[in-house]
């Protein structure tokens, strides 16, 4: 997982973040556009005007079942922890549940099959945020094609552009982690 | 190892059925709060358990506060409590230590690794 806080220099340039599968990332500085691109992953902004940051995750899947991998490196793909850790993040700098306001974007069907995927992550992340209580504010979900997504985190301004799957060109960034998941310390 | 009974504490109902199905696995019996207010009733109501898991941001009562409310009553400071919390921050870690936990768990949590740490604990 990653993650950037902290904020910076105003005459610093802007930064294009890309949040790719199974991370996440929040910042308070303006320059910053945080840019993901979707099929059935859904990918969640959240916001906070009063804090002035935001953040972004992206999961490929909403709930690990009882089948699945459990190992600590396979549930991070899981809306579960995607959420968790990014209202966390939220919450750690600054943000309050009750100010905070979110986008769902993604959860289409790019192929037959798919549909069940991409339903099951919206329906999720929908879900996850009302048990929370962060009101959602806008949604672009669904339909069959991919989404481009564009998110000035500290103003919570976003586009979404949904692009045919061909031109949906996924950058290859490195993935940092910012955490020893699964780790135990005992006291 | 034989079975105990744990209290586990999460606002995500994903997580509790995750934790559920690991440590039910170990043949644990489980039981399941969804946040420090319920924690409490839960203990106020039932016989002790062995061991607590909590999370740490929840609504209405965080785990620190779960913590130090547990601790605060004579019968509960010889209860075993893990933090389960996908933040890992040494002033977090402090701050729990302080508190009263046992240990702390980074989330998502490796099950074996949560099985022996549930072993040495209890």
């Amino acid at each position: 997982m990653s993650s950037v806080t902290g904020r910076q220099n105003p005459d610093s340039p802007a930064r294009r973040i890309n949040v790719i599968e199974g991370s996440f990332n929040v910042s308070r500085h303006d320059g910053d556009l945080l840019c993901t691109v979707l099929g059935s992953c859904v990918a969640v902004c959240l916001y906070d005007t009063l804090a002035r940051l935001g953040g972004m995750n992206h999961f490929l899947l909403a709930e690990p079942s009882v089948s699945d991998p459990q190992d600590a490196r396979s549930l991070e793909r899981f809306g579960a922890f995607a959420m968790e850790q990014l209202i966390n993040e939220m919450i750690k700098n600054g943000a309050r549940r009750e100010t905070m306001r979110a986008h769902i974007y993604g959860g289409g069907m790019l192929r037959p099959g798919m549909e069940r995927i991409g339903t099951a992550n919206r329906t999720f992340a929908r879900s996850f945020l009302e048990q929370d209580r962060i009101a959602i504010s806008h949604e672009d979900v669904g339909g069959n094609t991919a989404r481009r997504v564009e998110f000035r985190a500290a103003s919570g301004q976003a586009r979404c552009r949904q692009i045919p799957m061909n031109a949906a060109n996924v950058p290859n960034p490195v993935k940092q982690r910012s955490s020893p998941v699964g780790d135990v310390e005992l006291f | 190892m034989s079975a105990i009974s744990i209290l586990t504490v999460d606002d995500s109902p994903s997580m509790r059925a995750l934790l559920r199905h690991a440590l039910t696995g170990e043949g644990h019996m489980v039981s399941e709060a969804e946040d420090g207010v319920a924690a409490l009733d839960w203990l106020a109501a039932n016989d002790k358990p062995d061991l607590v898991i909590t999370d740490i941001n929840m609504p209405r009562m965080d785990g620190f506060c779960l913590i130090e409310a547990v601790r605060a009553q004579d019968c509960f400071r010889d209860m075993p409590m893990l933090v389960l919390s996908t933040e890992s921050s040494d002033d977090k870690k402090s701050r729990a230590r302080n508190a009263g936990a046992t240990g702390w768990i980074v989330k998502p949590f490796d099950p074996e690794k949560l099985a022996a740490a549930v072993r040495r604990v209890t």
